[in-house]
This record gives structure tokens, sequence and C-alpha cells, in this order.
């Protein structure tokens, strides 16, 4: 019983972690049509942020708070200066938000090594429920995971600012007709799934360390979640990042983690094939 | 590295020397590629010209440095035959690339099979049956394919198989399968060296032509036609999906042997081969020096390896950040790469099939007035 337990928090925590890191994939794919490459890097560079403000002496949590601002503005700033270049061709977007992302990563790795920097949890501990033992931080990240998929869905569906990204989505010319800055919509649009991917990597540095290939290994898993669930809602990816994450973490439990790793790929893209709308289709929120 | 330098030197003084060559013949309208001359032929014989004496002026390692370059061009002309010709962006060459390794890999660790008469059908059988497979489940079925879709998919396909090769211990695991025995055929053994060159760089010269044969076939022009509107050729009574498996698996041939190539030379497969590493960089060789011209793949491949190769001394960690930056560049502002400086838009998309006026002397007339811009 108690061993069951563990296993399912486990299971939990880590497609909680994917959650959180598909959501800013899952924004800026839905919203954008954009498969956005450079995405792992923006979780990496969240994870830096929270490691610069702990190795200068700053409090962790400091730092975990400033990250999703400072990656958001860069992600703006980019948006500006070289993604929007891009709308035209996704195929193109692909490789320029590759590029992009090379640049980044290998930066960070110049700055910090080749090294596993490790950064303490702000919460330390464990929570004791009876014989059994979870980690305080593990059980943080997946109240944070819940309560920013709660806060981008009432944004998406209950505010103005939601309002005005969705029918950018839907009708850019009518959008535009009707008096809303397309391009500024797509900038903030892109800020803010750069800023959820920085908050992720803020969140899960303590649990990984930090490494300049951090985000690769989140990159492609988060792009089958996106196919898995269906790009152009909101939900969809958040659905699809669940499946693939609890897979991926439940999986090895029953088999060989070798062969669990790679049966969830065959049997995502399997799924996209035969049904490639994703799990939940449509659009909206 | 004398390669590299003199490629980018060459591409830098090219237009000169075509405008240089072509002065005297413009009593035709003046421009770079009226009709007598020709800038493609011109690129291709240099390199060619370049690739046979460089055995000669390198030292030995560089030599063997060189071979690696001819075989990664290979791998890079698989790639361009997809992406640049028939739009299929392949984000997992590297699966068939790194299969055909793994596979003549194990011949030789499990079979003692070294000959090249078989390892080399081998690794481009391999190559093919992935392609077909792969090919066949993403490109066919009921619905087409959206181009996100094939592109992480054959991503994903390449980052699995990276994964099973790294775990699993048949394989070798992480370490890959170490010390591969010389290719040979009857006694005699391909060491590397300039003799391994020139075997590869045959294959390459051979493999090329074949390419130039096909993609300025009718098909080439279907396939052309593919890239630009997929639509359109579907009305005109093509079967779109059957034409992109068909390149899509000559690709997968193409990438399998210069993968069975290069896993003999290096000596050794690791699980890279495979993954995301292997099929990005084919990427940017494509891209960097042109998709949708042979040459460009060629060239790009070149450049990139014998910069890298150049820099890895002092620069090796700003080297990946430069290559970034300049692959950004040539994406914004250069799509079509680097040969583009060179070669005009019209040489580029070249002539199909064969030309009805091929006669003893020059082009016909309505070529002469399409001036290069």
């Amino acid at each position: 019983m108690a061993s069951t337990f563990a296993a399912v928090f486990e299971i939990v925590s880590f497609g909680a972690i994917i959650v959180l890191v598909v959501l800013g994939l899952g924004i800026i794919a839905s919203m954008m049509g954009i498969f956005n490459f450079a995405q792992g890097e923006f979780v990496l560079l969240g994870a830096y942020v929270t490691y610069l403000a702990y190795a200068h002496g700053a409090p962790v949590w400091a730092g975990m708070v400033a990250a999703p601002f400072v990656v958001g503005a860069i992600g703006f700033v980019l948006e500006a200066l070289i993604i929007r270049r891009f709308y035209a061709a996704p195929i193109v977007a692909m490789l320029g938000t590759y590029a992009l992302g090379l640049i980044i990563r290998e930066s960070v790795r110049g700055l910090i090594g080749g090294f596993y920097l490790t950064v303490p949890e702000p919460i330390g501990g464990s929570i004791d429920l009876g014989s059994v033992h979870i980690s305080a931080w593990r059980f943080t990240i997946i109240v944070i995971t819940l309560l920013v998929m709660g806060g981008c869905y009432l944004l998406l569906s209950r505010t103005s600012f939601g309002l005005r990204v969705r029918a950018t989505l839907e009708n850019p010319a009518l959008a535009r007709a009707s008096g809303i800055s397309t391009p500024l919509i797509y900038g903030a649009t892109f800020a803010f799934g750069a800023a959820l991917a920085g908050l992720a990597g803020a969140l899960i540095v303590p649990v990984f360390s930090l490494f300049a290939d951090l985000g690769i290994r989140f990159l492609i898993q988060g792009f089958v979640a996106v196919m898995v669930g269906g790009v152009g809602s909101f939900i969809g990816p958040v659905a699809g990042a669940g499946v693939i994450g609890t897979l991926s973490a439940a999986l090895p439990w029953v088999m060989s983690p070798v062969v669990a790793d790679v049966l969830v790929f065959v049997l995502a893209i399997a799924f996209i094939k035969f049904r490639p709308q994703g799990l939940i289709a449509g659009k909206g929120v | 590295m004398g390669g590299a330098r003199e490629a980018v030197a060459r591409i830098g003084e090219g237009p000169d020397v075509v405008t240089g060559e072509d002065a005297p013949a413009a009593s035709a309208p003046a421009g770079r590629t009226s009709a007598g001359w020709k800038v493609l032929p011109i690129v291709e014989g240099l390199v060619l010209l370049i690739a046979l004496v460089l055995p000669w002026i390198l030292q030995d390692y560089l030599t063997v440095f060189a071979t690696r370059v001819v075989i990664l061009a290979l791998f890079a002309l698989s790639f361009d035959l997809v992406w640049g010709y028939a739009g299929i962006m392949s984000f997992g060459q590297a699966l068939f690339f790194g299969a055909a390794g793994y596979g003549v890999a194990l011949m030789a660790r499990d079979l003692n099979v070294t000959s090249i008469l078989l390892i080399l059908p081998a690794g481009t059988l391999i190559g093919l049956t992935a392609a077909l497979l792969l090919g066949g489940f993403l490109l066919l079925g009921r619905y087409p394919s959206s181009v996100i879709f094939v592109s992480l998919g054959t991503l994903t396909g390449s980052y699995a198989a990276d994964r099973l090769a790294r775990g699993w211990y048949y394989l070798g695991g992480q370490n890959g399968i170490p010390s591969i025995p010389p290719l040979t055929l009857g006694s005699y053994e391909f060491e590397e060296g300039p003799v391994y060159y020139y075997m590869v760089l045959g294959i390459l010269v051979v493999t090329y032509l074949l390419c130039r044969f096909l993609v300025r076939s009718q098909f080439g022009l279907a396939l052309a036609g593919l890239r630009e509107n997929e639509q359109r050729i579907a009305f005109f009574g093509y079967k779109a999906q059957h034409l992109k498996a068909i390149i899509f698996a000559v690709g997968g041939t193409i990438a399998g042997l210069a993968g069975s190539l290069y896993a003999f030379h290096e000596g050794f497969v690791w699980p890279n081969m495979l993954g995301v590493v292997f099929s990005t960089q084919v990427v940017l060789y494509v891209l960097f020096g042109g998709s949708g011209t042979l040459i460009g793949a060629v060239i790009g491949t070149v450049i990139i390896e014998g910069v890298s190769f150049w820099l890895s001394d002092n620069y090796r960690d700003v080297w990946p950040i430069i290559l970034g930056v300049l692959l950004l560049l040539v994406i914004m502002f250069r799509p079509l790469g680097l040969v583009s400086f060179v070669l005009g838009e019209r040489e580029r998309v070249g002539s199909f099939g064969k030309e009805p006026g091929k006669g003893p002397s020059k082009a016909p007339k309505k070529e002469v007035g399409n001036a290069a811009p």
C-alpha cells in the first residue's frame, strides 16, 4: 500500500513537471501555430536565472520569482526581432527557432561549463503521511502546476486579454479590423509562453540540477505531448502532457525502462497518425 | 582544412570569376547567366577538382578528416533530396544513417563480415528498409500528413532510436560498438587514408551524378512541383504521397550507404549517430550550403566541417554559438543558402527531362532574354 502510494506520487509529480513544461509550448503552438524549438532553451534560461540568483546570494525563491519575468522579457524581444519573420512558414519557423535555441544553449554552456550545478530546494525536507515520505518540493511543484494551469485557463477564457488572443488566433484579419493590434498580441503570447517555460525551468532545477542539455530532454516529449493532445486549444496540449507524462513515468514500473521509453514515443506517433486532430479537437480555450 | 579555406575563398570570389569569364561573350544582354555560360557546372567541376587533388596537398591525418567530410557530404546529399527537392522536412535523417552504421557494425562484430561487396549493399538495404517503413508509416495513408507531423514524426523516430541504442546492452549502450575491423576486398584491407578517400569520393561522385539525373528527370519535375504546390500536383493526377514516399526511400538509401561507410571509416558507432545530434547536423549542412541544389549540400558540409575543424583548437566553445548565429542569418536573409551568391535562381531551378532544342549550339532564344536578377 505504502509503496503503491509512493509510486503514484512519483508518477503524478513527473506528470506535473511535463505539464508545466508543455504549457508554454502548447500555448505558443496552439495560439500562434509555431512549434518553438527554442522552448527547451527557455526552460534552461529559467533554470539558469534561478541558479544565478542563488549563486549571488539571493534566496532561491527570489530567483524563481524573477525567472519567468526575465525569460518572458527575453521572449518578447526575440519575438519582435526574429520570430516575427517566420510566421508565414511553419517549417522555417522550426529551423529558425532551432538556430535560436542552439545559440542560447551553447551560450549557457559556455557560461556554466560542462558541469552539473545544483540548486537547493527552497522548501526542503519531506511530508510524512503515516509510513510514507514524499518530497515536499515535488509536492509544491504539483500544487504550483495546478495553480498555473487554472490561472492560464482563466486568463484565456475569462479576461479581455484572453478574448483578444483567441480572436487573433481564429481570424487575424477580422481581429485587426476590430482594432486589436495583432502583432502586439502575438508578441505578448510568445512572451507569455516563454515566461511559462522560464517558470518551469526555475521550479525543476532543484530536482534535475542545472546542465546545458536540461531543456532538450523535455523538448521532444513536449512536442509529442502537444500533438497527442491536439493543436489549437489550450486544454488539448495540457491533456496530452498529462497522458505522456503519466505514461512515461508509469510504464517503467511494469516493464524495462528502455522499452518503456521507446514505447511511449511509438504509441504517441501511432496515435497521432490515426487521430491527427489529437485527443481534444477544435479551437477555443 | 585547406579545402574548406579554399572553398570559402572560392565562394567569395565566385561572382567576379563568372563575370570575368562572361564579359567577352556578353554580346547578348548583360547578365551573369546568359545562355552560353552556366555557373553550376563550373562550381561542380571546381569542387570535384579540389576534391581530387586534396590528398596530395594534405597531410595524412587531414586526409582522414577529409574522408569523413566526404562521407558526411554523401549523407547531406540524402537530406537535400528529401528536403530541398521534395519539401519533406526529415528531422530524423540520422536514423537511417545510424541504423545502417549499427547494422554493418553488428555484421562485422557478430558475423565477421567485412567484405565491401557485402557491407555496402547491406547498409544500403538497411537504410532503404528503415526509410520505407518509417516513410510509409508517416507519409502514406488515407489522409495526407501535415508537414509538421512528418517533421516531428521523423524527429521522434530518430530520438527514440537513440534512446533505444543507449539503453540496449546488445548494441553497446552509451559506448556503442567499438573497434570495427577495416573494410576488405578479397585480402585487401581499406585503411584510413588516400585509398579510402578515393573510394568514398568515387561513391560520392557516382551518387551525385545519379541524383543529378534523378532531379533533372520528369520525376524531379514532379518533385519540384510537389515542393512548390502539393495540391496542384495532386490535381494533375500525381499521387503526391507516393512520390514523397519514393524520394524519402531514396534519401534513406543514400543515408544508409553513407552510414555504413562512416561506421567502417571511424571504426566505431555510437548512439549520437542515430539521434538528434546527427539529424540536426545534416540539416545545418544543407541549409547553410543551399537546399535544392545538390552541390549546395556538398559545399555546406565542407564549409561547416572545415571551419569547425579549423576553429576546434582555439575556439571550440564559441564555434557552436557562431554556427547558430550564421544559421539564423542564413535562414533570415539567404534562405537559399550560400550557393545562391553565385547561382542564379534560373539555374537553381534548372531544366527538366530532355532539353527540346538540344542542338549543337546554344540554348533556345527564350533563355537569352531571361537575365538573372
